[in-house]
């Protein structure tokens, strides 16, 4: 007999276990949700009430856990991921799926992700390093500690729209909620979990390994793409503009010759959908990274 | 024969199942109609409280299996939510339908009214069957 919510929602995340993270996470807060408000509810009449008392016939309502973590899993396996499903995929020839990448949304999803995340990674890596300097700087006042605890706050919080991020551009599954917290846990307890939780310390190690990642995808994509708009373009910049094609091979400069335009030509059409596809690829990587570092497995 | 052990729960199973069939077709239809019905966006203790106050039987519809069912309705469309905080507790996500929704619950309805007549008549031709 379940007595409390939170045996509840210990005994739930164990029937979950092996579930996708961010289907336990969202799991747990509904449950926490609907659970605490009926319990408010039942005791709000009957100060004689337990909460031991109270919880039973809420937790009869509710769903067994073994029920609820049934009920998840299932949509889980119904529901498509955020960009919907590569509608592409499977019975087309090699030629089609190679070309059809450029109808495939979570290509451009990705893209556009890595274009971004040097920005982004700016953006996180300053927050982070200012927060973390200041922290250890003021750590000998006494106003050391409150800013540290905020700084620590404001990093999950960069999680979790980096999650929001993550999932509707690279299709990855992430925490539609916030981490649930035990409101009756007390305030010490929440800042000693805060530094505690693996979890913070992998978000901040995310936002400054962002900056690096960004740069690399930043700059890889943009050389990418841009070779291959100009290899594409070749015809036109050589024949119809005269302008020379040069290429250089160490010391070296050669002249494109008129004849070798179309082999450039067709590899600039090829490097295109090679390149997008290189996007999707590194974009599932990321992907999973921001899930094991921005996503809790326990909490 | 009927009362050993084994064949009660063999039944009990096999009607817990037809009721768990039953139930996650029409959830979606329930919670498409109270979310249409009212005139603000609720959260989901609150809808369990109205199928709790409209059906005697609501207990075949476990509060907790409704949230999953939300959840999915929103990624599909039909709903859209946002989560405020709560003066006790943990925050609240409130639900709200969409219009897509409401163009896909008046066909649902349709579907049911059909579903409903269906199964009636089937019903009724059996017994009168057995009575000739």
């Amino acid at each position: 007999m379940v007595k409390s919510v939170d045996e509840y929602l210990s005994l739930l995340r164990k029937e979950l276990a092996g579930s996708d993270a961010a289907v336990i996470q969202d799991a747990l807060a509904d449950a926490e949700e609907h659970l605490r408000t009926a319990l408010a509810q039942a005791l709000s009449g009957r100060p004689d009430m337990s909460e031991a008392e109270a919880v039973p016939p809420i937790v009869e309502k509710y769903g067994s856990p073994q029920e609820i973590a049934a009920a998840y899993r299932q949509m889980e396996a119904r529901l498509p991921a955020s960009l919907g499903r590569s509608s592409y995929a499977g019975h087309r020839s090699v030629f089609s799926r190679f070309f059809g990448v450029f109808a495939d949304p979570r290509a451009w999803g990705a893209l556009l992700y890595l274009f971004l995340s040097l920005a982004i990674g700016i953006v996180y890596f300053t927050w982070a390093v200012v927060g973390i300097s200041l922290s250890l700087g003021l750590l000998v006042l006494i106003v050391g500690i409150p800013f540290a605890v905020l700084f620590l706050l404001s990093i999950r919080g960069i999680a979790f729209i980096e999650g929001r991020l993550v999932e509707a551009l690279l299709g990855v599954r992430m925490p539609r909620r916030r981490m649930f917290s035990d409101d009756r846990t007390g305030f010490w307890t929440r800042i000693k979990n805060l530094f505690t939780q693996r979890i913070t310390w992998t978000a901040l190690a995310y936002c400054i390994l962002r900056l690096g990642l960004g740069i690399v995808y930043f700059t890889v994509f943009v050389v990418l793409l841009g070779l291959s708009v100009y290899l594409i373009a070749m015809p036109i910049t050589v024949w119809v503009l005269n302008m020379p094609a040069y290429i250089i091979l160490g010391d070296t400069e050669y002249l494109a010759t008129t004849w070798s335009i179309p082999f450039f030509f067709v590899l600039g059409v090829l490097l295109l959908p090679a390149t997008m596809h290189l996007a999707k690829l590194v974009g599932r990587g990321h992907g999973a990274l921001a899930k094991f570092m921005l996503v809790s497995k326990k909490d | 024969m009927w009362g050993n052990k084994k064949n009660v729960e063999e039944t009990e199973s096999a009607d817990k199942k037809f009721q768990k069939e039953l139930v996650s077709g029409v959830a979606a239809l329930v919670l498409l109609t109270i979310l249409d019905k009212a005139t603000e966006p609720m959260y989901g203790y609150q809808i369990a409280k109205v199928i709790d106050g409209e059906a005697e039987d609501a207990a075949v519809l476990k509060q907790g299996a409704l949230y999953p069912v939300l959840r999915s309705l929103e990624s599909s469309g039909l709903l859209e939510s946002r989560v405020e905080p709560s003066v006790s507790g943990p925050p609240r996500r409130y639900y709200r339908i969409t219009e897509p929704g409401r163009t896909t619950l008046a066909r649902w309805r349709e579907m049911w009214n059909q579903m409903r007549t269906f199964v009636d008549t089937v019903m009724k031709g059996e017994g009168n069957g057995q009575e000739r």
